[in-house]
């Protein structure tokens, strides 16, 4: 069978594409027939199985400080060559040049359903904002690694245009795009984890198969210089809710929190409330939800001025398997209504 | 110590006049084993179906899977201090209904918590979930004992554990005269006589999390020989006690069935590489605690006990329920690497961290010596489309969005007993593009 040979367009700021250097930055999109600059050496990497038919180039400031109006003037001009896929730079160390390169991948990925592939230095901003959306290979700061970079991107476009799959980012070279699945393993977990114990006993090489996190650092807020008029809220993540779940707070991985009065009550009571939470034994709390939610304590404290007021409602969602941008938001929310309240603390009981 | 267990491969599941295997094909008197688990006075009545491989059929509710099993020749008792007497597991010959299961079906009205899914965990005999789980593919009696008046929900579960073994052990006792297909020999050394190991390979031991203390331990369950092990501290037990019924499934444990802990899968590939790649030197059994003194006690004495016990060069690690017990899992691994016990730790991540592709991770530690994890696949993710069925077993009831459980839907492999296990049954691995 006769393999189709692929239309690729190929995307460039004008110091690649040797319109000039920063004097130059302000150019607006343009496209020329057939490969420029590094596009030569996608051609050459392609060889039969592909021709660059096009390459647009942009100034690096034009796209920076309009991105999505520059990326639709792009999209306009790669259309009319309808090409089988699109590869943009590598921008290496370059911000700007990066920031390009991802928003073109993103929105012809968006668009036109056609592969893409760039290539950054991991110190590039583009990297973080694009790599859900396109291949990101990993290059070094400068043009010396044009050569690697151009392959890689290449070798990734062709397979994903024949429909073939593309391996995960430590095979390939490119930046993880956050897309986990379970995949099937040739041995067991038990089988694999022995391996991996020999291998870790006998000093050879293993490949974990689970990063290790990394957490935002948050500077504490400075602390209260007279609780006695400070106005104080209370936040869980355990899951209380009133009787019933109006706000449907997920049990599991939940997207959502809920505010609650607590207008003129000395203390929570039993019938009121339920925890909606999978992570732990309710049992006490449904008791007792003061035990979760300290509304009887504070109120306790309030009468004796050892805190000035307590907030009038209090804030909860569920901290059980929680996705961390939704928990992100979540607690953004919750800061942003506790400030706009002119709450001066808040303790958070967790479970 | 040495156990035989003592295989019959299981072909077919029937009701019939009389309980017995007869070439391979697993007969049950219905009625004899209903009036059995009867006479338990915490249940009304027990319904018993059976679901085969291939069948149309969905098992709802599901809460533990036991594979049948009956000690032989008055080597022991059937699941000592759960079912039987106080006795030792773990040595003598073992009588084992391979390819069979007893499949524990919930029918309390409503348990304790709200849970995501109100038909809890299930089972399906066809599609992609028989394929990809453990119990799609074994010959399953289903039992649904309903729960008789004012029996509290905690008695109800300890009741439901019992009716299982009750039903394990008689099924596997049937005709114990007959001979086994094939014999699975299990043998240690004691840990003290190194004379007797393979004394040049590397020592390993297993440090098995079996529960995790996030939820209240049920008064009454049989864990660990009958006991629910709430006060349990690190402790050593020989390999075979785990493989022989000393150890079930708690109620609330995740991802890991009687069925599996059986079949320990990590336990049995160390036993493979036992004399070849290493000397398998022990099993370690612990809890996971809420609080640092508790999991700091559990971590400082598993790692001694493997550093000066049993002089472990090497310690596989799994956990139990949640993310929360991967606290005590790393606490316990990190003072194993202190001691100088190079760790591998294996488990199912829970902490569904899946969609930031800056984090890269999915479990709540961060130490730089636990560098050697395997991911056992992700509940979060890869959800299983399942067919429509002609038959559902267990208390139904209609899903959220308000149609009937049979239903073809979409569900989380953590709902779908079998897919995933803590223990190292899977294949599964989640990695991410």
């Amino acid at each position: 069978m006769q393999k189709k040979s692929l239309r690729i367009v190929h995307y460039l700021n004008q110091f690649f594409g040797g319109v000039g250097g920063e004097d130059k930055a302000h150019i607006e999109p343009q496209v020329i027939g057939g490969a420029l600059g590094p596009g030569i050496a996608v051609q050459n990497v392609l060889g039969e199985q592909g021709k660059v038919v096009a390459t647009v180039i942009c100034g690096d400031n034009t796209f920076a400080e309009k991105i999505e109006e520059t990326s639709e003037k792009v999209l306009e001009l790669i259309r009319p060559f309808q090409p089988d896929a699109v590869i943009a730079g590598p921008a290496f160390g370059a911000g700007r040049y990066g920031i390009a390169c991802g928003a073109v991948c993103k929105a012809v990925q968006e668009r036109f359903s056609i592969p893409t592939a760039t290539g950054m230095n991991k110190e590039n901003p583009g990297i973080d904002l694009f790599r859900q959306y396109t291949y990101i290979v990993k290059t070094p700061k400068t043009g010396i690694g044009m050569a690697g970079a151009v392959s890689k991107m290449v070798s990734i476009v062709t397979r994903l245009a024949a429909g073939q799959r593309v391996g995960k980012p430590s095979e390939e070279g490119y930046f993880s795009r956050g897309l986990m699945t379970n995949e099937v393993s040739a041995q067991t977990g038990a089988e694999r984890a022995v391996a991996m114990l020999l291998n870790k006993l006998k000093g050879k090489p293993f490949d974990s198969e689970i990063s290790l996190p990394q957490y935002d650092r948050v500077k504490p807020a400075p602390r209260i210089q007279d609780m006695g008029s400070a106005t104080v809220a209370l936040i869980t993540d355990g899951g209380l809710v009133p009787t019933g779940n109006p706000d449907k707070i997920e049990s599991v991985g939940a997207t959502r929190f809920g505010a609650y009065s607590i207008e003129g009550v000395d203390g929570l009571h039993s019938d009121d409330f339920e925890v909606y939470h999978i992570g732990y034994d309710p049992i006490f709390v449904h008791e007792d939800p003061n035990r979760l939610v300290p509304v009887d304590v504070l109120r306790d404290m309030e009468k004796e001025g050892i805190i000035g007021k307590l907030h009038n409602k209090f804030y909860s969602t569920s901290g059980a398997v929680c996705i961390v941008e939704n928990i992100r938001r979540i607690g953004q929310a919750i800061a942003e209504e506790l400030k706009a309240e002119g709450v001066s603390c808040a303790v958070l009981t967790s479970t | 110590m040495r156990l035989e267990l003592e295989i019959v491969h299981t072909k077919d599941i029937q009701f019939s006049d009389r309980t017995e295997i007869v070439d391979g094909e697993l007969r049950i008197n219905r009625g004899e084993l209903q009036e059995l688990l009867e006479r338990d006075i915490r249940f009304s009545k027990v319904d018993i179906a059976r679901a085969r491989p291939g069948e149309s059929c969905r098992i709802v509710q599901v809460h533990d899977v036991i594979e049948p099993r009956a000690k032989t020749g008055g080597s022991g008792e059937d699941f000592p201090g759960a079912l039987g007497k106080q006795r030792m597991a773990g040595q003598g010959s073992t009588r084992v209904l391979r390819g069979a299961a007893v499949v524990l079906s919930d029918c309390n009205k409503k348990g304790l918590y709200p849970t995501r899914e109100p038909n809890g965990e299930i089972i399906d005999m066809i599609g992609p979930a028989a394929e990809q789980g453990t119990y799609g593919k074994t010959y399953n009696l289903v039992l649904m004992p309903r729960p008789a008046d004012r029996v509290n929900p905690m008695d109800y579960r300890v009741a439901l554990k019992i009716a299982g073994l009750k039903a394990a052990a008689d099924l596997a006792g049937a005709n114990l005269d007959s001979a086994p297909d094939e014999v699975e020999v299990y043998e240690l050394p004691s840990v003290n006589d190194p004379a007797k190991g393979p004394e040049h390979l590397p020592r390993v031991v297993y440090i098995f999390q079996m529960l995790s203390m996030q939820w209240e331990p049920i008064p009454g369950e049989p864990v660990l020989y009958g006991t629910n092990i709430e006060g349990l501290v690190p402790t050593i037990l020989h390999p075979n006690e785990v493989l022989d019924g000393a150890v079930l499934n708690s109620y609330r444990s995740i991802c890991m069935e009687t069925y599996v802990i059986q079949n320990h899968p990590m336990i049995k590939a160390l036993y493979r590489q036992h004399g070849k790649e290493i000397h398998f030197a022990g099993t370690i059994i612990t809890t996971a605690h809420n609080n640092p003194p508790e999991f700091e006690r559990t971590a400082n004495m598993a790692a001694n006990l493997a550093k000066w016990v049993l002089s472990a060069d090497g310690a596989i690690l799994t956990k139990a329920g949640g993310g929360a017990p991967e606290v005590t899992l790393s606490q316990t691994a990190k003072r194993c690497e202190e001691l100088g016990i190079k760790t591998t730790i294996a488990l199912v991540p829970m902490t569904a961290d899946v969609r930031d592709p800056q984090s890269e991770a999915s479990i709540i530690f961060n130490m730089p010596e636990l560098n050697a994890i395997v991911s056992m696949g992700n509940p979060s993710v890869a959800p299983l489309e399942l067919p429509a069925v002609g038959k559902v077993v267990g208390r139904a009831v209609p899903m959220p969005n308000g149609s009937p459980i049979s239903d073809a839907h979409i569900r989380r492999s953590a709902s779908i007993k079998g897919i995933l296990c803590q223990m190292g049954s899977s294949k599964f691995k989640a990695v991410r593009y």
